[in-house]
């Protein structure tokens, strides 16, 4: 238990996608320009991810070594498009703002990194527990930089307005340079989190030590 | 057989391929309905938003579109012909290159082409967050009302002061900052737009 909550948490803190491994950082400054956007990508990648991670390490012994690659993502491919055809179909409004954001899931680098790096290797348990924790790492880092731009830049939450009136919306930071900017503020504290979560740590380690 | 041969790696992928193939035209199948509908009803609403008409909810924007427009298309695409407060306009759907991809907009105008009644957009993929902001109503609500018998001037650069151009009778609207082949490209589909609202009125 203590081992998948391990693997679990390790994708919110200490390895998060976006703020520790810096990998598929370019969706996640395009889409954060709104809540809505950001709850949606988040939520589409989580279900990619998982079901990818799940499937990959459920056949991993059956996988040639040398055509890994390319089942990895046709298999990754398959679940994006279901994704991509359910927002179509039932959320048509979301699929239209986040554009060519879905069907580009596919190469997103967070899954193939984890499908290549993890569930290649370990049982599906592991697989799909690394999934969420990378999925929900994901998502919390597009909310939370999503909600700064666009409380800031549109003087809003989810679309509706939530700012004094006489509140001037600063625009810099719904377009890319202030995404890029709120960006390296989550970077920062993620890091300072985790430097916290360190010491803590070695604090405890020390005191057992001391114990026996 | 050996995992590692050429046989069974190429077995394997297409056996791979095969039951996703399948799996997805699964879902194709069980969504295909519901999107068609969904595009349906995007053109239907992007009409009558370009005709400046509220609805509350999909069902109204059915029976509105219904109700006002007149079916009027020509070789290029549609159009349709409605009747709004006692003016008759033309409501015509263009596509035109964008900087990344191809814009579809929605323009409805008198049908001398003077006046725009408003400009909705169906499709395009212009950079989020920047040309992509030709979505937002700020830009849009500039075309409502606009005079355009000289066609219309979508002004980039320093011309104007950012804050959008209130005038509904200089023929011009601000474009979109960090955004200017956009908004130039959208400036051309537009007349174009205008261009089809005088060929599809004059013929009668």
């Amino acid at each position: 238990m203590l081992k998948l909550w391990k693997i679990f948490s390790k994708g919110l803190v200490t390895e998060n996608p976006l703020l520790i491994l810096m990998i598929g950082l370019c969706s996640a400054v395009a889409v954060t320009s709104g809540v809505a956007n950001a709850i949606g990508m988040g939520a589409a990648m989580t279900f990619v991810i998982v079901f990818a991670e799940l499937v990959i390490s459920l056949f991993r012994k059956l996988i040639p070594n040398d055509a890994r690659i390319p089942i990895f993502i046709i298999v990754i491919a398959a679940f994006t498009t279901m994704v991509d055809l359910a927002m179509k179909a039932y959320w048509p409004d979301l699929s239209e703002s986040l554009g060519v954001f879905i069907p580009l899931i596919v190469v997103n680098c967070i899954i193939m990194g984890r499908v290549e790096a993890f569930a290649s290797k370990e049982n599906p348990l592991h697989a799909a527990v690394d999934a969420l924790g990378m999925g929900l790492g994901y998502t919390w880092v597009l909310i939370g930089i999503a909600a700064v731009r666009e409380i800031l830049g549109a003087g809003a939450f989810l679309g509706i307005k939530i700012m004094p009136k006489g509140f001037q919306p600063i625009l810099f930071f719904t377009l890319p340079p202030g995404g890029f900017m709120v960006f390296a503020l989550f970077i920062s504290m993620n890091l300072g989190i985790k430097r916290g979560m360190d010491a803590r740590a070695k604090a405890r380690l020390e005191t057992s030590k001391e114990a026996s | 057989m050996k995992k590692d041969s050429l046989v069974y790696t190429v077995v394997f992928t297409f056996v791979v391929a095969l039951a996703f193939v399948f799996v997805l035209a699964l879902a194709n199948d069980l969504t295909a309905a519901r999107v068609a509908d969904n595009k349906a009803f995007a053109t239907q609403s992007a009409v009558l938003k370009a005709l400046g008409v509220d609805y509350a909810d999909p069902d109204e924007a059915r029976r509105l579109f219904a109700e006002l427009t007149l079916d009027a298309g020509d070789a290029t695409g549609p159009a349709w012909k409605a009747t709004i407060d006692g003016q008759s306009l033309v409501v015509v759907q263009e596509t035109g290159a964008g900087l990344w991809g191809a814009i579809t907009i929605m323009l409805a105008a008198r049908p001398d082409a003077g006046r725009v009644s408003g400009v909705a957009i169906l499709a395009q993929n212009e950079t989020p967050g920047l040309g992509g902001r030709i979505e937002e109503a700020a830009f849009l609500d500039q075309f409502r009302g606009e005079r355009s018998d000289g066609g219309i001037d979508v002004a980039v650069g320093a011309e104007l002061s950012g804050l959008g151009d209130p005038d509904p009778d200089n023929g011009r609207v601000d474009g979109v900052t960090g955004a200017s082949r956009t908004s130039v490209a959208f400036g051309t589909i537009v007349n174009a737009a205008l261009a089809r609202v005088r060929a599809i009125s004059g013929g009668l």
